[in-house]
């Protein structure tokens, strides 16, 4: 009876784990059964008795084999970077909305490691033949994930690609690609930023959230965000609502 | 009549496994994870008159052993509770106690009037929420406001009135005495612990600081919890339903052994979405397995 009820409950195996960055690792995760998931999804991982699951943007999926990068910040990411091949992982997701992709000439942005969910959105636009470019910031050259098709990239410390915070490239870079639609994944600054300049220049922007979660599921209301709904401000969750919002009608704190 | 269930007054549950308020939503969300019909009972989020938005954000913070919450009550409110939720938990067959919290006696009295007329089986009230500004915590903590409430409530709802007690007081024995006196039909112990935390990184000079100030719950509290549920235990009558740090079988039998009739389940579930069903499944293999006639004969060998 439980079984066919446990449709987002998996026991998945490490595949991989490997460092791809000074600061980064990947890890694949073989799932029981193969899953589904859309460019901007998470999932949630148990990390050894800790009380809160650690929510992952999908970086890549094949066949159930779901790709996560992460950096190693705290309790839950130190206990990932610790597992091996081999390993057995308490996995639920996937969760959370996802890019609404459009057939429209598209702006993808990623900084740090939000370069994972846009990369995976990439994937999807490529399938699908949608024309995009990909521009990506980083703090240094050795931040910058080898297995990820960059089209331009942006160094603060100008190592590789142009010198400089992405932030600062952004409104040139719009105004060179004229693009119809932005997607977006990174620190808060660099979302609003894209967010004001997708109201300045009348274009749709779509960005995905980050927030503590408990629940992952929509229940406990703790990853709330402001957002505007038919002109009012309401709460809105990022594991369920989210996490990716329209730009515009996130309330940028 | 299953092994498992639990008699209470007027509402009887199939086992005494139910899910804490404000970890279960109103059900739809662990549809994905487990037959929600399997427990004994889910305890809706907290719901005021009004809707309510909560508090504003970093609502979250992981402690060691739990977290801490300051949630705030968000809820969509009675009214459209009753048009929305009551329907699907009626048409899923799930077992159900409406938690329910207000900022004034004629608040709470309004929501258990609705409660009646729409023939509720039983209301858990909330007087110890320790999130929101007015109401709540203030009538938890105080004797003679709790006994006003419990009282007028009890005038206005014939159904399960088990009142939820909180453990930021000096004697949480003379609080569950009140509700007694009252007319509750049961208590429930604990809501959460008051509790505080700072996170900070030091970073360009500076230090950038999270506070998150609310209720600490998780597997850290379940000391206190067996404690209260002990003590309570020696100086009231009514049924008493654990609460704290649930993890476990073993969890769930500690809370029988101090005096508990039934359990909730509650920040468990954020880490484990299927832990209330499998602690049913557990509960009774238990019992098969070690050939109780039935939860009661366990219980009461556990407190011998």
């Amino acid at each position: 009876m439980s079984d066919t009820k446990n449709k987002k409950i998996y026991k998945a195996k490490v595949a991989a784990i490997e460092k791809v960055t000074q600061s980064s690792f990947y890890i694949e995760l073989k799932c029981e059964n193969p899953v589904e998931v859309k460019a901007g999804q998470f999932v949630s991982i148990y990390c050894g008795g800790l009380t809160l699951r650690r929510p992952f943007s999908v970086f890549t999926n094949n066949n159930g084999n779901i790709g996560i990068l992460f950096k190693e910040r705290g309790k839950g990411t130190e206990y990932i970077k610790s597992l091996k091949v081999g390993d057995i992982v308490d996995l639920i997701g996937p969760f959370g909305n996802s890019f609404d992709i459009k057939n429209k000439k598209s702006l993808l942005i990623g900084a740090g490691i939000g370069v994972a969910p846009i990369s995976y959105l990439k994937e999807k636009l490529d399938k699908n033949g949608i024309t995009n470019t990909f521009a990506a910031g980083f703090l240094t050259k050795n931040e910058v994930p080898q297995k990820i098709n960059i089209d331009k990239i942006y160094t603060d410390d100008g190592s590789i690609g142009e010198k400089g915070s992405i932030i600062d490239y952004l409104e040139k870079l719009i105004q060179e690609i004229d693009p119809e639609i932005i997607y977006a994944c990174g620190p808060h600054i660099v979302l609003k930023t894209v967010a004001d300049l997708g109201i300045k220049y009348n274009i749709e922007t779509q960005v995905a959230m980050e927030k503590v979660m408990a629940c992952s599921i929509g229940v406990c209301r703790g990853c709330v965000i402001d957002v505007i709904k038919d002109g009012k401000t309401v709460n809105a969750s990022v594991c369920k609502d989210g996490p990716v919002f329209k730009g515009n009608e996130v309330v940028w704190q | 009549m299953a092994i498992t269930s639990v008699n209470f007054k007027g509402f009887n549950i199939k086992n005494p496994i139910m899910t804490a308020s404000g970890t279960y939503g109103y059900n739809d969300e662990y549809d994905d994870f487990i037959d929600v019909s399997s427990l004994g009972a889910i305890v809706t989020k907290a719901i005021s008159l009004k809707p309510r938005e909560g508090n504003k954000h970093n609502r979250i913070t992981e402690t060691k052993a739990g977290m801490i919450n300051s949630i705030g009550l968000e809820n969509v409110g009675i009214e459209k509770f009753l048009t929305d939720k009551l329907p699907v938990l009626k048409k899923k067959n799930i077992e159900f106690v409406i938690n329910i919290a207000g900022s004034t006696i004629e608040e709470y009295i309004e929501l258990a009037k609705k409660c009646e007329t729409n023939k509720i089986k039983a209301i858990e009230l909330n007087v110890s929420c320790p999130n929101v500004k007015a109401g709540c915590l203030e009538f938890g903590t105080d004797e003679n406001s709790l006994y006003e409430l419990v009282s007028q409530v009890r005038k206005e709802f014939t159904g399960f009135l088990i009142v939820k007690l909180t453990p930021n007081v000096t004697s949480i024995e003379k609080l569950g005495l009140v509700a007694q006196n009252a007319g509750a039909d049961a208590v429930s112990a604990i809501n959460t612990l008051k509790g505080v935390s700072i996170k900070f990184n030091y970073f360009n000079g500076r230090f950038n600081k999270t506070i998150v100030q609310g209720g600490y719950s998780g597997s850290g509290i379940k000391p206190v919890a067996i404690s209260a549920v002990y003590r309570l235990s020696k100086v009231i009558d009514i049924p008493i339903i654990g609460i704290g740090g649930i993890e476990t079988l073993e969890d769930v039998l500690e809370f029988f052994a101090a005096g508990a009739d039934a359990v909730q389940v509650g920040t468990a579930n954020f880490t484990h979405p299927e832990i209330a069903g499998k602690l049913v499944r557990e509960l009774e293999e238990y019992i098969i397995k070690n050939g109780f006639k039935d939860l009661e004969e366990l219980k009461k060998k556990l407190r011998k």
